[in-house]
């Protein structure tokens, strides 16, 4: 097992490197508005232009400006810094991060419980009305839009211009040492959305297996021996049918911490998706590499972290 | 100054605009007629500047972040409010107008010499810079401020476009400009090598010019880029917030998520126009514009500051009028015509374009009368010369006068160009290239329909609207025939700033050219050079009406739109916004009720 962490390991670094020296090309070489012209402003000399570029290192052949980006990440963990406002790109992305946790775990937290849950449910009373009617919302909530449900939660709900002024509205997130009680209140809408959409498909998913898994023989056999029909689902129905969901919910999670635009935009949570949005539209590239290269960590750490958790829930996995 | 001035055609500023412009129409002017009454609404015009109550907190909620705070390189909508708030350039604009500059750290106007050649500016005694420089400004530091907008560090984008008749300011880089001296420490003066005076003194209302302190400074302007903007010093009512050191960036201005600004101790008012009725301005960063327009209208204390929704502009349209304010004077869109080759290159073909061009149905795309006003020539509301140069209505020529297109004189135009049928039957398919992002494409599907009932064959395509300036408009080499959705705006209240980048041979350059359709008519070119020197601002004026009058006259391209901008604001704020800025809210200037 040691052995596969660690080929798992070294494999996730040359991902790095490789999502890594795409961006730099992609960003770099497709058509997009320079960083020094756009910086220079509309009436700027090719005089000027040109010393912004020398001042942004832009004027230096692809390869050299590559290099000395990975240089400085892999050596120094030094990600650059914006060409606008000349933080540093690590800083920026560490302001940031706690918001995107927060947010990112909260929600998994609820979209895992509920949809297992319900999925469960749905399962064990298929056909039943409440399999119906759940998993007919669950459609719905599959088919809205992150950013709409959003907007109508907090016309619903928001304390300042929602209907029913229930939860603190967009804008009201604070970090948690600040204020945790204000944090979590500020969290529950934007949790609630984000959720919504994933208890929904994990709630299909675990339906699925578990309707599967419960024809299996293994459950005859269990049902034979006397266990009770609790037992049986939970026991041996749901843990088997709990694989396919590991295996996404390390993916959303992984995705989900290398930014939920959306929901931090309607929502005006500072997160890394939104740095990340406002670096492309600026084409500020030292923060776009920065951000894609957290989230593409993110995506490597939580595939890892799901295979090695498989072995575990799985009898039937064991890694050499 | 518009926010396109200084942002020239950005994608942030076209993209909110357009956003917020076009379903407008959905609420005032969908219907077959696009003229909105607009009585009841605010307009930088008719909001008091001097009335306000002293104190309080304002809160604004803004979508879009602070491009850069260093006064020697800002140039958007946004930052500007932020910079006229903390810093002081020798002159500026009050809120109502955008014709007549007001001295700000100068302590009189400019005085030119007879020649044109000399710009004498006296400054204010007892302006002091905000800790931790505290001492008083002197001309050296103005001074100081141009020699570092040379600097390639800090790379400011209008001293080689205002200032390069400055001796020696072509060749600066960093260094003291031979042609900026200081006779004393109240006194600075501009050494011109050609007798552009005028311009130059109109062009010290830039942020450009506002002091900056050497030996805090340096240091700073020394970094690659400079980050001076991290840790600037401010000489306004208001300054960023600061640790002991100065230092703004993460305590006083956090990218992406907020800004505070605070007063400064060292500011004096009885050295200033402004009368700065707030105490601390907090502004909050990176809201979505559907859910802070409305947080802004139902709540309190508040405002926005970039442009608002559509959905919002017609939510306040209907039930918050009164905290709505249209501003004119915010820049133009017009379609640039290859004028250099191809079938645009006949001033006929190009009369006959305009003339069956429908632009009342390019404003609806855009939102109807509420935020704009059909386009009939350049210079544009609240630019000097525009009354000059034909008002609202425009020119009188017959292409002119069918702001709804007419086939006819179109096909008249088509015949005189040499096509008898009255269509095109060369066999050139037009290069059409137009921006993504509503309502761009729809102006631009416009304009084609027009062109193909003309006779042509076009090939449209919809690139992002940098894209549309960086690799296809502003690249003559690429030979694009047509760009329907070009916009600008002045760098300040002249003439020269809305058509001499545009329309003037001597700007096209090979890449980042603001000449889009390539106007290089050599009597127009000659107008220009003689109207650049012209002294006094209402002889410029009328020089520039003018020409303006002669751009029509050749249908150098088709114009479409003036734009104007809304903005939001709380029922308890009493918002003065600058007419000279798109309508943004004045911190030095609003208050709270």
């Amino acid at each position: 097992m040691t052995r596969y962490i660690i080929r798992r390991l070294l494999w996730g670094v040359a991902l790095l490197i490789l999502v890594s020296a795409l961006t730099f090309v992609l960003f770099r070489i497709l058509p997009t508005g320079e960083p020094a012209r756009l910086r220079a402003g509309r009436l700027a000399t090719p005089k000027v232009i040109a010393a912004i570029r020398s001042d942004l290192g832009l004027n230096k052949p692809l390869i050299v400006q590559f290099w000395l980006y990975m240089k400085g990440i892999f050596l120094h963990f030094n990600l650059g810094y914006s060409y606008y406002s000349s933080a540093s790109v690590k800083s920026l992305i560490a302001n940031r991060l706690g918001a995107t946790l927060s947010l990112t775990f909260g929600a998994a937290v609820i979209w895992l419980l509920s949809g297992v849950a319900v999925g469960i449910i749905s399962g064990v009373r298929r056909g039943s009305k409440l399999d119906r009617g759940t998993m007919g919302t669950a459609l719905v909530l599959i088919s809205a839009p992150e950013y709409w449900l959003g907007l109508i939660a907090l016309y619903l709900f928001a304390a300042d211009i929602g209907q029913l002024k229930v939860f603190p509205g967009a804008g009201s997130y604070v970090g948690l040492t600040g204020d945790p009680s204000r944090w979590f209140t500020s969290l529950i809408l934007p949790w609630l959305v984000l959720a919504a959409t994933n208890a929904a498909i994990y709630a299909r998913l675990i339906r699925g297996s578990l309707i599967d898994a419960m024809g299996e023989d293994y459950i005859r056999t269990a049902r034979a021996k006397g266990l009770s029909e609790r037992r049986v689902v939970l026991r041996h129905g749901v843990r088997s049918a709990i694989n396919p969901i590991m295996t996404i919910l390390g993916l959303d999670i992984g995705v989900l911490l290398g930014g939920a635009v959306l929901v931090e935009t309607v929502f005006d949570i500072p997160g890394i998706g939104r740095l990340n949005y406002d670096a492309i539209t600026h084409s500020d590239f030292p923060i776009i590499q920065g951000t894609v290269l957290i989230a593409a960590l993110f995506i490597i750490v939580a595939n890892i972290v799901v295979d090695v958790a498989y072995a575990y829930l799985d009898p039937r996995v064991r890694y050499s | 100054m518009i926010r396109t001035a200084r942002a020239g055609v950005t994608v942030a500023f076209v993209g909110a605009l357009a956003l917020a412009l076009a379903l407008v129409l959905g609420a005032c002017g969908s219907s077959s007629s696009s003229s909105v009454s607009s009585s009841g609404l605010k307009t930088p015009k008719t909001e008091s500047p001097t009335a306000g109550k002293r104190g309080g907190t304002l809160t604004v909620l803004n979508h879009g972040d602070f491009e850069n705070l260093d006064p020697g390189v800002a140039y958007f909508l946004n930052d500007y409010e932020m910079v006229y708030a903390t810093q002081r350039p020798l002159f500026s604009y009050e809120p109502n107008t955008f014709s007549k500059q007001t001295p700000d750290m100068a302590s009189g106007p400019a005085e030119i010499s007879a020649d044109g050649k000399t710009v004498t500016v006296h400054i204010r005694h007892g302006v002091h810079f905000s800790p931790p420089v505290n001492r008083e400004v002197t001309s050296a530091d103005v001074a100081y401020a141009f020699d570092r907008g040379a600097n390639p560090n800090v790379a400011n984008p209008y001293i080689q476009s205002y200032f390069s008749s400055v001796e020696g300011a072509e060749k600066a880089s960093g260094g003291p400009i031979p042609g900026i001296t200081t006779p004393d420490r109240y006194t600075i003066v501009f050494h011109l090598t050609e007798p552009k005076g005028q311009l130059v003194a109109d062009a010290l209302a830039l942020p450009l010019s506002a002091p900056v302190p050497e030996e805090y400074a340096k240091k700073y302007d020394a970094k690659k880029p400079s980050e001076y903007g991290n840790y600037q010093v401010a000489t306004g009512p208001y300054m960023l917030k600061a640790d002991s050191e100065g230092k703004v960036l993460g305590i006083g201005y956090q990218p992406g998520k907020s800004a505070t600004l605070v007063r400064n101790p060292n500011w004096s008012p009885s050295a200033d126009f402004r009368p700065a009725y707030l105490d601390e301005i907090d502004i909050k960063i990176g809201g979505d514009t559907n859910v802070i327009g409305r947080q802004v209208l139902e709540g309190s204390h508040e405002v926005q500051n970039d442009t608002p929704a559509a959905s919002i502009v017609q939510l306040a349209y209907e039930k918050f009028r009164s905290q709505l304010q249209i501003s004119p004077g915010a820049g133009d869109h017009y379609i640039a015509v290859n004028n250099k080759k191809g079938p645009f290159s006949n001033v006929d073909v190009r009369k006959a374009f305009w003339a069956g061009l429908d632009r009342t149905a390019m404003n609806k795309a855009r939102g109807g009368s509420l935020v704009t006003d059909v386009q009939t020539h350049f210079l544009y509301p609240e630019i000097p010369g525009f009354e000059d140069a034909g008002g609202l209505v425009g020119p009188k020529v017959d292409y002119n006068e069918h702001p709804e297109g007419d086939m006819a004189i179109a096909e008249k135009y088509m015949k005189l160009a040499g096509y008898p049928s009255g269509k095109y039957t060369g066999t050139n398919t037009l290069e059409i290239v137009g921006s993504t992002g509503d309502p761009a494409p729809e102006d631009a599907e416009i304009a084609n329909n027009t062109l193909r009932s003309l006779g042509f064959k076009t090939k449209l395509s919809l690139v992002d609207h940098s894209v549309m300036y960086a690799k296809y408009c502003g690249v003559p080499a690429e030979e694009i025939d047509v760009c329907p959705n070009v916009a600008w705006g002045a760098d300040f209240g002249d003439g020269q700033t809305v058509l001499d980048p545009t329309f003037n041979g001597k700007s096209i350059i090979p890449s980042g050219n603001n000449n889009w359709g390539q106007v290089n008519d050599p009597t127009i070119n000659a107008a220009m050079e003689k109207a650049e020197l012209i002294l006094g601002s209402e002889a410029r004026a009328k020089a520039w009406a003018a020409i303006d009058r002669e751009l029509v006259a050749e249908a150098v391209a088709i114009p479409y739109d003036w734009d104007k901008t809304p903005s939001v604001e709380s029922k308890d704020v009493a918002g003065v916004g600058d007419l000279w800025n798109s309508g943004a809210w004045d911190y030095s200037f609003t208050s709270l009720k």
